[in-house]
């Protein structure tokens, strides 16, 4: 909802509209392109900056210098801990959310059709999408062990959600008319869901994979961080443990900069998925 | 799909308690079978210990912990998301500059920063409340960025027009328009308060619900970890019910043009 709300900001009206094909104005005039990135780039630069001399004689122990930080990071980034961590824990995030997105537009697709289903069981949906997620992390660790599939189940359980209700959305907002037409023509039942229904609720999924993202991320690192022998978590909770400062910073910004990169990825693959959709000028 | 339930739909309630029961029974048989672990917890010791948790003082301390942790950090975010969003959504300039923070703040798993942030501040309350405030801040902030950025051009001309003072313009114009957003943030925040506040407890092992769930599950109690786990959820689903309702409400007004 809220990417939504950032992505779609240009609104129509004069005031906007003379500044809005920034893209195209921006790519004939090259100082342009160097005022925007500065414009927007100074700022992380400062931030930057001021950690960094601030940080850089730090008596703290527990706040080592920025430097140390992005040492310590570097290293482990190329002698392969990292790395291998980070390929356990991306696999379990990619699953999860696959299971996730599978059984979210599956079962969004069968309540958004029938009424009174959805009905009965909106309460039920309601409450299980209320559950706290890492709430879940140490029963269903407890109960199934520190292995790799409790893990993908509870990303998957947790990412389910926010598919499922966005899916019902999408399918009750496909237009009446086009539904009509399905039904006046006897599209087949299956024919009906995959050509009809599904693209026409193909925005609202995509919309709510985008808010599963990063309570995938989240739920993979609250896994890890609880119990675990591999991966983010565990590189960030091992470090701790044993004290090394400066590689449990380096840890937990990682998957900081991790969740951005996948957020930013996602926004092309949705650009990606929905050209067509953004091509037809809608909303 | 919200219900109307202007008159009491009693075919529709039977239904949905009928399905509650069809799970419980699913639930039921599945541990019969013996398919889930010998721990989990039948139907009858679930609800004995639902029961039990209420009559205990530990689970309303639990209980108290975890909503004073979550719902100040959730006013702090608010306050701070607020006038931080108006600012940086009504001056260009400094919408543009931290464009890229927020972004990249906005998708930051803050429960990841947990073992620094008990390095820097120990597993206490204010802990577990600055957590909770750092997470809830982004719905807030870029909400209500979204707001105060959103301006109708019409608006916008006719207080240049009129040469309208900047606070009276910042109260009548800029501020209802925004409301709506605002109250959307505000909105999601606080459901994320909730489990931000369960998810530190459970690994930083702060008191609250979500310290007892792992205890309990330490202790081999699985049934009143459930019963916790279950009233996490009635919480979070009691709050998102009674703000969607207050939203409405509070904003009818909006509803109403929208319509």
């Amino acid at each position: 909802m809220t990417d939504t709300a950032l992505r779609s900001a240009p609104k129509p009206g004069t005031g906007t509209r003379a500044r809005r094909p920034e893209a195209e104005r921006v790519r004939s005039r090259p100082a342009q392109v160097a005022l925007n990135v500065l414009q927007r780039a100074w700022l992380i630069v400062v931030v930057f900056a001021i950690w960094w001399i601030a940080s850089a004689d730090s008596t703290n122990v527990f706040i080592p210098s920025l430097e140390s930080i992005l040492t310590s990071l570097g290293r482990d980034l190329f002698n392969g801990v990292i790395a291998e961590g980070a390929a356990y824990s991306l696999g379990n995030l990619a699953a999860g959310l696959l299971i996730a997105v599978a059984v979210g537009i599956i079962g969004g697709l069968i309540l958004g059709e029938t009424k009174r289903l959805r009905e009965i069981v909106d309460p039920v949906i309601h409450f299980f999408r209320s559950v706290p997620q890492a709430a879940l992390v140490p029963l269903i660790i407890g109960a199934f062990g520190i292995g790799q599939g409790p893990k993908i189940y509870t990303i998957a359980f947790a990412c389910m959600w926010p598919v499922l209700l966005n899916t019902i959305d999408g399918v009750l907002g496909v237009e009446p008319t086009i539904r009509k037409f399905s039904r006046v023509y006897r599209i087949p039942r299956g024919l009906h869901f995959r050509k009809v229904v599904l693209p026409a609720a193909l925005p609202q999924i995509v919309a709510g994979v985008r808010v599963a993202l990063p309570i995938g991320i989240t739920v993979m690192v609250v896994s890890e961080l609880f119990a675990a022998n591999k991966g983010l978590g565990f590189y960030i909770l091992n470090s701790s443990a044993t004290f090394m400062v400066p590689e449990t910073w380096a840890g937990a910004l990682l998957v900081g900069v991790i969740g951005y990169i996948l957020s930013l990825l996602f926004v092309v693959l949705e650009r990606r998925i929905l050209s067509w959709y953004f091509k037809s000028g809608a909303k | 799909m919200k219900t109307s339930t202007k008159s009491l739909d009693w075919g529709l309630t039977t239904q949905r308690l009928l399905a509650v029961a069809a799970l419980l029974a699913i639930w039921q048989v599945i541990i019969w079978s013996g398919t889930l672990p010998s721990m989990t917890p039948g139907v009858a010791a679930l609800a004995s210990s639902i029961g039990a948790s209420l009559a205990s003082a530990t689970f309303w301390s639990a209980l108290a912990q975890t909503m004073t942790a979550a719902v100040s950090g959730w006013l702090i975010a608010v306050a701070v998301g607020t006038v931080l969003g108006l600012l940086i959504g009504s001056v260009r300039a400094l919408d543009r500059s931290t464009s890229i923070l927020i972004d990249f703040g906005r998708s930051f798993p803050v429960l990841a920063l947990m073992p620094v942030v008990i390095m820097l501040l120990g597993a206490t309350a204010q802990m577990e409340t600055v957590v909770v405030a750092l997470s809830c801040l982004w719905p807030v902030l870029v909400q209500t960025i979204y707001g105060a950025r959103r301006m109708e051009s019409a608006v916008v001309d006719t207080v240049r027009i009129f040469q309208i003072p900047a606070l009276l313009r910042f109260r009548r114009v800029l501020l209802p328009s925004a409301t709506p957003f605002i109250a959307t943030g505000i909105r999601i925040s606080a459901s994320i308060s909730i489990l931000v506040a369960v998810g530190v407890e459970v690994l930083s092992q702060t008191p609250g619900i979500g310290r007892q769930i792992t205890l309990a599950q330490q202790a081999q109690r699985w049934d009143s970890a459930f019963a916790y786990l279950f009233f996490a959820g009635l919480v979070g689903w009691s709050i998102a019910s009674l703000l969607n309702f207050a939203e409405g409400r509070i904003l009818k007004w909006n509803r109403q043009n929208n319509d």
